[in-house]
């Protein structure tokens, strides 16, 4: 595994599932780079929460955004350099929850942008409250009679929205994790990974360890996923769903790269006389 | 009418081709050399209601249109009735004698002219420009070389209809207003048209928007124009997504601008604020309509300038202009998206309905457009928020081998989140600095039109209310100076400290009145009165010099 650690100072709880998202994610880059992908191109964007805090932590580009609109920054990222690898980090709470909007349409637009979706169920940085996934009954601050919302199924909501790839993985089993996130970050479109992971002050890592099951096959149909994770638990992992669609930024513009490709002074203002003379 | 004004106002229901016959007006007044300007005014629906366009034409530059116009076209009883005063002296009314009779004015049967083709009310607007043609004294011939330019569709058909309309309105009133030849043929774009291009002028090379009127056609020209200019131009599920992705464009080097109204700019404020921290270059477009909240959508105000102001939660540079004219839209919009690249913060243009999406003849130095460059880094270890004397710290975008890291969390120089006394100090006095260079750098160019005149009154007045001023003076032959800031924040109060204990009178479209509050706080200027219309309707410039010469006697 390479560092690819910076000097901040972690505070993420000690044993922590966010510890084991930040292994794997190092374990998978140099296991990208030999696939030909560069380590520059590589480009980071988190919301807020604990799960963000990894942006500080990993030694690599980006932008640390606002709480929820993670995603809509590696949308702008991507379509204004397609060359760029784009790698979203989100908790359940900032991306299903005050960013679920921007989630859904970077899903509906196929962007070629991988979100990791660090699910701890709960709002673990602001002492505790239920969050979109957290199950019924939850006693947290803002719900001290236990929450009643029945959660999302954030595997076929994000199938059904137009994800074109759909995993759920498990902070402690760094091994299926790393696969999962290079299978994901190879992955052309949308990709969604929902992370399991304890949060230390909420959870024990044995409530996840004894319920964790793998999915048997990956599902050959759309329809056959959604059905098979409304009727999976929770706790079952593997790849749910992968389709090939054109991603967004091919359909908005073909090869052309905005950024690279921006056309001279010269040639604006000459066009610009056309478009009046007309 | 003074000068050589000649207006034309056609009315009608939405969908009958009312805009197009103004727009096609005004082609035939510059095509004559003539400057044009057009105010369209709809309402917020698609087919029915009542919708007018009035154009007004000179044969010397020319900044509003007139109300009272020479020539009223309507095509039902509505128009008719909504019109009755707007006739200027010795004006004509043609109305449609088929939707209404013993109306004041000459009678032409339009519908039943129309029923005789397929388009049947879809031609309306044809019949407008026949009827103009006629009475301007336009040749046939002419006249329907500029329908078959204008109206592609039906070309046939639409000759037909509007040589019989010529016909009939032709024994009543032919060449009633021969108009004088112009001195230059010149384009005619609205104020978002001027916004775009002038977007494009200065490196544009992203727009993100969420349609909201009056803001809307700048996403549309741009998308238009994508392929043309090699843009990628997004409409995003919400102004949310619009600044957050422009933000994430801007992190990779592209030059992003964004456009909406107040609505859709409150969204916008957080992002706004990410700006701030992140000291992201963005250019956002406030085009001001009637509020609060959802007020009026297609009429014009200016009252959301101290909230374009103070947009944004904590403190940080925000750079607020306001173009006067069309022309100005052009050169004022590659600028700000040069300041915004300079400064490293986030800039909003702030403008109205009124100059939106109203249409000029324009004369533009294309040339003088500015071209947005940022300070690069170059070369060794890259700190993104390293300290500078200027507070303005190199720019690099990814890819690189350097680490790039820009953060909404108070941050140290390399971009990492801080919660250290001293480092939440050092980089609040870090992006302060900014201001002071900002302000020398704003001291070397105009910041402030001012148009002196010999009556020892100021009239100041900001954005497109500048216009109608401006016309407004020309109509009363008053010669006031006009003081015009284009620049509000920072307020350039080095220009305007001669003015401070002058008599000066603002005008503005804000009930509260905001303009006069900003000059007083930030420049202690004296104000005597302040004339004010926030009836979601641009000045008229007659009703306007009668204000103002009541003001300055």
């Amino acid at each position: 595994m390479e560092n690819l650690k910076t000097n901040a100072e972690i505070t993420w709880c000690p044993g922590c599932g966010n510890f084991g998202i930040f292994t794997a994610l190092r374990n998978a880059i140099p296991k990208l780079e030999a696939k030909g992908i560069n380590r520059e191109d590589i480009v980071i964007t988190a919301g807020i929460g604990c799960h963000a805090k990894i942006f500080d932590y990993l030694n690599l580009s980006g932008l640390y955004g606002l709480h929820g609109r993670n995603s809509s920054n590696a949308e702008g990222i991507k379509i204004s350099n397609p060359d760029l690898k784009v790698i979203t980090f989100s908790g359940d709470g900032n991306g299903l929850g005050e960013g679920l909007a921007h989630t859904i349409f970077a899903a509906k637009r196929n962007q070629d942008i991988t979100m990791i979706l660090h699910n701890n169920g709960v709002y673990a940085l602001t002492t505790g409250q239920f969050s979109p996934l957290t199950n019924q009954g939850w006693k947290g601050p803002s719900t001290p009679l236990g929450s009643f919302e029945t959660p999302f199924n954030a595997i076929s909501l994000l199938i059904e929205v137009g994800a074109t790839f759909v995993a759920r993985s498990y902070a402690g089993d760094i091994k299926h994790l790393t696969k999962t996130l290079i299978r994901a970050i190879e992955h052309e479109g949308f990709s969604f990974i929902e992370v399991l992971q304890p949060a230390m002050p909420y959870h024990k890592w044995e409530e996840y360890k004894d319920k964790i099951e793998y999915l048997s096959d990956e599902p050959k149909s759309k329809e056959e996923a959604i059905k098979i994770a409304h009727n999976a638990h929770r706790f079952t992992i593997g790849i749910f769903h992968q389709e090939i669609r054109e991603a967004y930024h091919k359909s908005l513009y073909g090869s052309l790269n905005p950024v690279k490709e921006s056309l001279s002074r010269d040639k604006r203002l000459e066009k610009i006389i056309e478009i009046l003379k007309s | 009418m003074v000068h050589d004004v000649f207006t034309f106002l056609v009315g009608g229901k939405a969908g009958e081709g009312v805009k197009k016959a103004g727009s096609v007006a005004a082609h035939i007044f510059s095509s004559l050399g003539r400057e044009v300007f057009q105010m369209d005014d709809y309402m917020s629906l698609i087919r029915g209601g009542h919708n007018f366009s009035v154009v007004s034409t000179s044969s010397h530059s020319i900044t509003s249109h007139y109300m009272k116009a020479n020539l009223v076209v309507n095509f039902d009883k509505r128009s008719c009735d909504t019109h009755i005063n707007d006739v200027a002296d010795k004006g004509i009314i043609i109305f449609n004698s088929d939707e209404q009779q013993n109306a004041d004015g000459i009678g032409i049967p339009l519908s039943s002219e129309a029923e005789k083709y397929p388009m049947k009310k879809l031609m309306f607007g044809v019949g407008a420009v026949a009827i103009l043609s006629s009475t301007i004294g336009m040749s046939k011939d002419q006249m329907n070389q500029n329908i078959k330019n204008q109206y592609p569709r039906g070309i046939e058909d639409n000759i037909k209809f509007a040589d019989s309309i010529y016909d009939l309105v032709k024994g009543r009133c032919k060449n009633k207003y021969p108009l004088q030849r112009g001195y230059k043929e010149r384009s005619i774009i609205t104020g978002n048209d001027a916004i775009s291009l002038g977007a494009i002028a200065g490196g544009l090379d992203t727009y993100f928007g969420y349609p909201m009127t009056p803001a809307s056609s700048i996403l549309h020209f741009l998308a238009k124009q994508a392929k043309n200019f090699g843009l990628a131009v997004v409409h995003a599920e919400s102004e949310l997504a619009v600044i957050n992705m422009a933000i994430g464009a801007a992190f990779t080097g592209a030059k992003s601008m964004v456009g909406t109204s107040g609505g859709g700019f409150a969204l916008m404020t957080e992002g706004i604020s990410l700006a701030g921290i992140t000291e992201t270059p963005i250019l956002c477009v406030l085009s001001m309509r009637p509020g609060p909240a959802t007020g009026v959508p297609t009429y014009t105000e200016q009252a959301d300038l101290n909230f374009a102001l103070s947009a944004g939660h904590g403190d940080f540079l925000r750079i607020v202009a306001s173009p006067g004219t069309v022309e100005d839209a052009y050169y004022l919009t590659a600028e700000m998206l040069d300041l915004v690249w300079k400064f490293q913060t986030p800039g909003i243009l702030l403008t109205e309905k009124h100059l939106s999406e109203s249409s000029m003849t324009i004369d533009l130095d294309i040339e003088r457009a500015k071209w947005a460059e940022p300070k690069m880094h170059n070369g060794g270890n890259y700190k993104r928020y390293k300290d500078m004397d200027d507070g303005i710290s190199p720019m690099l975008f990814p890819p690189s081998k350097e680490i790039i890291k820009w953060n909404s969390y108070e941050h140290d120089e390399i971009g990492i989140t801080t919660e250290s006394a001293d480092m939440i100090a050092k980089m609040h006095n870090k992006r302060n600095k900014k201001l002071r260079k900002l302000i020398e750098h704003l001291k070397t160019q105009a910041t402030v039109n001012i148009i002196r005149g010999e009556h020892p009154t100021n009239i100041f007045a900001y954005g497109s209310t500048y216009m109608s001023v401006l016309e407004a003076l020309k109509y009363g032959g008053l010669n006031p100076t006009i003081v015009q800031p284009i620049y509000l924040s920072p307020l350039p109060v080095w220009e305007l400290e001669e003015f401070i204990n002058q008599d000066n009178i603002v005008i503005e479209q804000s009930v509260t009145g905001q303009f006069a509050s900003l000059l007083k706080e930030k420049s202690d200027l004296n104000i005597r009165s302040v004339i004010k219309r926030y009836d979601g309707r641009a000045f008229d410039p007659i009703e306007l010099s009668i204000k103002i010469k009541e003001e300055l006697e």
